[in-house]
């Protein structure tokens, strides 16, 4: 077998060993919870007035155990593995008859959209900034154009967001103040809607953007300073190379290479942020259901989303390794 | 290189295939609920024909189906779409005919009841609701163990008999008074509406069936759009209603839901923001400080008291703190006693309302049915000689020191070194101003309290851990019994096992169900019925069984930018309350009128 036909087996193998761990740990977490997904929907929409049963306990039990809840645990760890393999999670618990997948791909392009385009301004933005702060040749007034960003690094999206809101949306009504697109409109695809949708997402990207350049700049910054005293830097100097193509090809590319691995990571923690911007702006993204889902302990939809995001890392980190020897050539050597 | 370049682009398609399952997942799996959008452009209404409302919306896309459980709520839309025999104008204190014409009890022991149909009701497929409907939607709940009626159909119903296309007869097992107003009347958030027997007895599973827009239905409005961020409803001008000259044309003809997000309750700074900022014509209610500076900030936004405090109007849903009466030490009457001396209730009306009455010494709310129940001399005897209200620490440290506790260093009651536990689980959306208050209180008596605001706040109560559970009773609407019964002894679920919804006492009284069994089979207006009605209230009060604090208020902002004639403590209309999102909503907004129009 080649060398190369081993390596991507045993990346494989260590891919459906990561996504059995996680899908093991997330099955068992929320059992270890007394709550019950089922009763807690019918008791809050009791409590907000929308049900009234006399006998509640009689309809959960039933639905119970139509989702198959009042099998022996081990029977339903083996009954979720196989449901893994088929990626069909079957019935949200809470939101009946809504599938998780329904759940899932309802919400994924808001988070895809806004986030994914967010992390990767983020991570553009903010590598430019930093290398160009630790550039010696660049303009004094280019490397001080990195410095607010990185005053803004400490402060949290939650309450960017909630000061975007009141300053820009609240006060100088310059911006929406929440959803996805402008009231009453149905999604389609014209350039009109596009930039209804573009007009909303700014605020949340802002959000998010504003508060993630700063880190990128710091760890940017600090290996161009650590790239710049390097050989191949210093020849290509004497070698006569124009300022930009040294920037660009010795400087930027091989400062680039660890900002790779994470960038890679921040885009696994797309949904943790998410949580946080998705809830301050109304935005219906996979964060708002999986934070729907966990104060419910409706665990078929945190599988769900769980073992999407841990699929997606993993499949990223695995994909990551045979992107490295693209970028660098010592690795493909190796 | 090439080996490489081979083995990046196996693994992409490896990666691809994955989500690409998945999506092939979900077109094959033969899911239920999916989002709705119009086949054609939707036709441009304008703003002041357009009504914005604001809410949570928690169930899942395209479940219109009454029966679908527990995905469907009327809450979100769907009230618009369904309506019941009568509805109930509260502030009136009238009923409000509606797909019937009468439904009178035949049988002076209220054990035969007769509906008869108004003859010119009519689903939106132009076929008339007929008897038919109306038998199959009581067989339903009566055979259907998941619908939220289920039981009181089980308990009351033996038959129900369709005696011509527009009239049924229902016969109960045992004396039935208040089915007629608490199952088969529409009001706040009780009573069933009625659904389509053709299409119902068509679906494999109808408690799975989402309904989309495809399910039958009578009421004016027909869902056209539905997605994660909103859904869109149109009236439609063929609604049976104006022909019979039961409501006018309605001048909303279009009523957009905005999804705010999260659980109801959560983003209400946003919300409140949207609306001051003519966003929005009305949302989810809000607490007293938000509203107060909505009212503020934007002068077209009125509450149903216009300017003035308290902004909200009397809720169904009285707050108490209950207990659970089989856990010692609350399960002694004098130790809950106790506690509820330690709660000053004029402080509060101070504190969280201006003055206004809000607290309460009652578990039911003061429309005008129980008014007329409390200001009678038997309740009013029951109040003089239990003084529920009392606020009276000295009374309170008396009553703890009978009980055994002492002082500790802390100036917490305590026995065998143990605090009591006097935690409160409660909900932050909506009790973020009580609770606090509530704690303070309690620590000046000597409770050792706090509050819970986690997600496991719900869950606590219905487990029955020590301490208090801070939760309305959603019961009596008219007559107090709903509200009593709360705390039957058959209610009472035993230690270790979950309480019942609003059942969160666990109390146990031969004394009281002796009382509440004599009550069931008479009308509210029988001399015995309100005899026993004050003494049972007597021993809620003697036993302290649980703590009543505040009515409850919805001060819900009504936006008069666009859409004027809400709802208010001057507008009465048909006596419903204001709340968008209640069953009766739909009354109210099909009578708003344009701001703008000459």
């Amino acid at each position: 077998m080649s060398t190369t036909l081993k390596l991507i087996v045993r990346r494989l193998l260590f891919l459906i060993l990561v996504i059995w761990s996680a899908s093991t740990i997330t099955f068992f977490v929320p059992r270890f919870s007394s709550r019950n997904a089922i009763r807690e929907r019918f008791a809050e929409l009791a409590r907000t007035g929308g049900f009234s049963p006399d006998d509640l306990d009689k309809i959960i039990a039933a639905m119970q155990a139509q989702f198959g809840l009042d099998k022996p645990l081990l029977q339903q760890y083996g009954d979720y593995l196989w449901s893994v393999v088929h990626l069909d999670f079957g019935y949200s618990l809470n939101k009946y008859p809504a599938t998780v997948l329904d759940l899932i791909s309802q919400a994924l392009p808001w988070t895809i959209g806004l986030l994914i385009v967010t992390t990767i301004l983020s991570f553009i933005i903010g590598n430019l900034l930093g290398a160009i702060a630790a550039w010696p040749k660049a303009p004094q007034w280019m490397r001080f154009v990195a410095t607010p960003f990185v005053l803004l690094t400490g402060v949290p999206p939650v309450l960017m967001g909630v000061l975007l809101l009141f300053f820009i949306g609240f006060r100088l009504k310059l911006l929406p103040l929440g959803g996805a697109y402008s009231i009453g409109v149905i999604p389609n695809w014209s350039w009109g809607f596009a930039l209804d949708m573009g007009v909303h997402q700014i605020l949340p990207g802002l959000a998010l953007i504003l508060g993630s350049v700063g880190g990128w700049v710091l760890s940017m910054r600090g290996m161009g300073v650590t790239i710049q005293g390097e050989d191949y830097v210093n020849f290509a100097e004497h070698k006569g190379l124009s300022g930009f193509r040294i920037f660009r090809d010795y400087y930027l590319r091989n400062a680039l290479l660890p900002q790779v691995t994470g960038f890679a990571l921040a885009l696994g923690t797309v949904v943790t942020s998410a949580i946080v911007v998705e809830g301050i702006f109304g935005l219906p993204g996979v964060g708002t259901v999986l934070q729907n889902a966990i104060k419910s302990n409706d665990f078929p939809v945190i599988y769900g989303i769980v073992l999407f995001i841990t699929i997606v890392i993993a499949t990223l980190m695995v994909l990551l390794e045979f992107v490295y020897p693209l970028l660098d050539p010592r690795i493909r050597k190796q | 290189m090439v080996d490489f370049k081979v083995a990046a682009v196996a693994l992409a398609l490896a990666a691809a295939f994955v989500p690409g399952a998945a999506y092939a997942q979900a077109n094959t799996a033969g899911s239920a609920a999916s989002e709705i959008v119009p086949a054609t452009p939707l036709p441009s209404v304008p703003r002041d024909q357009t009504l914005i409302l604001g809410w949570s919306i928690t169930s899942p896309v395209g479940v219109t189906n009454p029966w679908a459980l527990p995905g469907y709520t009327h809450q979100e839309g769907n009230n618009l779409m369904f309506e019941p025999l009568m509805y109930y104008g509260i502030y009136a204190d009238k009923y409000i005919p509606w797909l019937a014409t009468s439904m009178e009890y035949t049988s002076k022991d209220y054990t035969s009841l007769e509906i008869k149909l108004n003859p010119a009701a009519k689903w939106n497929d132009g076929t008339p609701v007929t008897s038919k409907d109306v038998v199959y939607t009581f067989e339903g709940q009566k055979k259907n163990d998941k619908l939220p009626y289920h039981a009181a159909f089980d308990q009351y119903v033996d038959t129900v008999t369709a005696k011509d296309d527009e009239t049924v007869e229902v016969k109960f097992k045992i004396p039935a008074p208040r089915f007629k107003f608490e199952v088969l009347t529409l009001k706040f958030d009780t009573g069933i509406p009625i659904v389509n027997a053709a299409w119902e007895s068509k679906q494999k599973d109808v408690n799975a069936a989402a309904g989309g827009t495809e399910i039958p239905h009578s009421g004016p409005y027909d869902l056209v759009a539905w997605n994660a961020n909103q859904k869109i409803y149109n009236l439609r001008e063929d609604w049976w209603a104006i022909k019979a000259g039961l409501q006018q044309d309605p001048a909303v003809k279009r009523v957009v839901i905005v999804n705010l997000g999260g659980q109801v309750g959560q983003n209400m700074d946003t919300v409140a923001q949207r609306i001051v900022n003519n966003e929005m014509d009305s949302s989810l209610d809000m607490r007293a400080q938000v509203i107060g500076n909505i009212l503020a900030q934007n002068p077209k936004v009125q509450s149903w008291t216009g300017n003035d405090s308290p902004y909200g109007y009397l809720d169904w849903w009285p707050n108490s703190l209950w207990v659970n009466t089989q856990l010692a030490p609350y399960s002694d009457p004098n130790v809950r006693k106790a506690m509820s001396l330690a709660i000053n209730r004029d402080q509060i009306n101070d504190v969280l309302y201006d003055g206004a009455k809000i607290a309460t010494i009652y578990p039911f709310p003061l429309y005008p049915g129980l008014q007329k129940f409390i200001d009678s001399p038997a309740v009013k005897a029951e109040e003089a000689k239990y003084n529920p209200g009392e606020f009276n620490l000295d009374k309170s440290a008396q009553l703890m020191t009978a009980a055994g506790f002492t002082k500790n260093g802390d100036g917490m009651w305590a026995k065998d070194g143990k605090t009591i536990n006097a935690t409160i689980q409660a909900f932050e959306g909506i009790h973020s101003d009580i609770a606090p208050v509530l704690v303070e209180m309690l620590r000046n008596g000597g409770f050792d309290a706090s509050v819970n605001f986690g997600t496991d706040a719900l869950q606590n109560m219905i487990d029955g851990v020590p301490g208090f559970y801070l939760s309305g009773h959603g019961a009596s609407l008219k007559d107090p019994y709903a509200a009593l019964e709360l705390f039957h002894g058959r209610y009472s679920s035993a230690i270790g096992t979950s309480a019942g919804n609003n059942r969160y006492s666990r109390y146990k009284n031969p004394e009281y169900d002796a009382l509440l069994d004599e009550m069931a089979p008479l009308g509210a207006d029988d001399p015995k019925f309100q005899a026993d009605a004050a003494k049972a209230l007597g021993i809620y009060w003697r036993d302290t069984i649980d703590i009543p604090i505040i009515q409850w208020l919805h001060r819900i902002p009504y936006n008069t930018t666009y859409w004027t004639n809400w709802p208010s403590a001057k507008n009465l209309a048909m006596g419903t309350n204001g709340a968008f999102w209640a069953h009766t909503g739909m009354l109210v907004i099909t009578s708003l009128k344009p701001t703008q129009s000459p």
